[in-house]
């Protein structure tokens, strides 16, 4: 598997959905669960199955207003692969 | 009260100890719930709302199998208002496309099905009765639905040396997760331990067989799996702890840490009948008592892995050593650990592999077999 393409759609996987509070946001997920802060909590919540990996990007590098766009493209790439091999996230 | 007490996090939902099927490697309590003394649909209601409030995230539903209770449709709603995530760990057994949309419909996020092995004479022989076809069927089934579903495979020295074979099966069946399940010896799987322990060498090859599966399955099947603790250098962080992370809570609403403690003497459970889920974790004299390090003896206090494993398995501790304190067996630096050498001696020591037997009946089975294994039975 690769990380995600610049059209694809990423979604998180079957089963697989928000909980926890307002400030304690999570990924629930079989027999698990993972705490999202920062900028993971930016980019899942951004992985709504309707906007692309590119737009995704676009935006977080507006947000991040970073000087290394290709840095977050590349984390932001390698963060949902991991996210794929757990089950957890689709693209 | 100077024990910092940790989050709570999943409550596993034993809400029945009846069951259709006689699993060999049953972890359930020999002594199993009277049918009775189960708790009510109401009663399970507060248990998940009281469950929620304590800030828990995951509800387990298991068993024997949860799906001999009617109400389980309004059990997974429940759960699932109250805020938990719920998983149902089942044969399939007593499900059918309609009760299946119908748990869906209420809200259940992921479904376990466990499966004996890929051919169908052996699996209904561990099994104990005939279920597997109706398995196959039933993951069909599943796959027309937006929720997680797991193969949970059982193995032991019975089923191992056709462990590609059994993966292979699996793949066809399209979970999304596959959990290789290596039997622990609890329950009725410790009584039946001499038939079920593998030897090193099927060890070993499944350890890279499974290696290999996880390569080229990776991105579409995600397959958990742990090297029995038996085999192990050091001992499992049971449940993640004693009274750190899980709360189970058996048919008759006894609440305890884990499927085995009510083995363990000198403890009194509490019942959610009469006491708060709140106060049972936080206060009673049974999830504290082994928190912290205080009750560790050496090698274990001064031990650097205490942190990670917590000197193992109490249960173990006891079943195996005599002594619910002690280090757990399984551990390399247990002082006791030459009952689990001596276990690893026999299953390596010219233990056969058993040619799957049939019968019509249940109890002409257990007749065939009796030298073999027994058979879980059913509460009263």
């Amino acid at each position: 598997m690769a990380p995600p393409s610049e059209t694809s759609q990423p979604r998180l996987a079957a089963g697989c959905r928000w909980g926890g509070t307002d400030q304690d946001r999570m990924i629930l997920f079989p027999e698990g669960a993972i705490k999202l802060q920062g900028t993971g909590r930016q980019v899942l919540e951004r992985c709504d199955g309707t906007r692309t990996f590119s737009e995704i990007i676009t935006e977080l590098q507006k947000e991040f207003g970073t000087t290394d766009p290709e840095k977050i493209r590349s984390d932001i790439g390698v963060f949902l692969e991991q996210l794929q091999r757990k089950r957890i996230v689709d693209y | 009260m100077a024990l910092m007490v940790s989050q709570a996090l999943a409550l596993i939902a034993e809400i029945t100890h009846r069951c259709p099927l006689h699993c060999v490697y049953c972890s359930n309590p020999l002594e199993l719930a009277a049918v009775e003394s189960e708790l009510s649909t109401s009663e399970w209601t507060d248990v998940f709302q009281q469950a929620g409030k304590l800030g828990m995230l995951h509800a387990h539903f298991t068993g024997g199998e949860p799906l001999a209770r009617a109400d389980l449709t309004e059990l997974i709603s429940a759960a699932r208002s109250a805020g938990l995530y719920t998983n149902l760990i089942t044969s399939g057994i007593g499900l059918n496309e309609g009760r299946l949309q119908g748990l869906v419909n209420a809200g259940l996020d992921h479904i376990q099905i466990s499966f004996q092995d890929s051919r169908e004479g052996p699996a209904n022989w561990i099994a104990g009765a005939k279920a597997h076809a109706h398995k196959i069927e039933l993951s069909r089934e599943i796959r027309k639905h937006k929720i997680a579903f797991t193969v949970n495979l059982v193995v032991h020295r019975q089923n191992l040396d056709h462990l590609e074979e059994m993966i292979a099966f699996i793949e066809q069946l399209n979970p999304e997760r596959v959990e290789i399940a290596h039997t622990q010896y609890y329950g009725w799987a410790l009584a039946n331990r001499a038939a079920l322990m593998p030897t090193r060498e099927q060890l070993n090859r499944a350890v890279t067989i499974i290696a290999d599966a996880e390569k080229r399955l990776a991105g579409r099947m995600r397959i958990d799996s742990v090297v029995p603790d038996y085999y192990a250098k050091y001992p499992k962080a049971c449940m993640g702890g004693w009274g750190r992370r899980l709360i189970l809570i058996n048919p008759s609403g006894k609440v305890l840490p884990c499927h085995a403690a009510e083995v363990l003497p000198g403890l009194t459970f509490e019942n959610v009948r009469e006491k708060s889920l709140v106060w049972i974790w936080q206060e009673s004299s049974s999830f504290q008592r082994f928190r912290g390090e205080a009750w560790m003896p050496e090698p274990c206090r001064s031990c650097e892995r205490r942190t990670e494993d917590f000197g193992g398995c109490r249960c173990q501790a006891f079943l195996l050593a005599g002594d619910s304190k002690a280090t757990d067996p399984a551990c390399s630096l247990a002082p006791a650990h030459s009952v689990v050498e001596s276990a690893v001696r026999k299953a390596n020591s010219g233990a056969a592999i058993s040619e799957p037997a049939s019968s019509t009946s249940f109890v002409q089975l257990q007749k065939l077999t009796g030298d073999l294994w027994n058979y879980r039975t059913n509460p009263q």
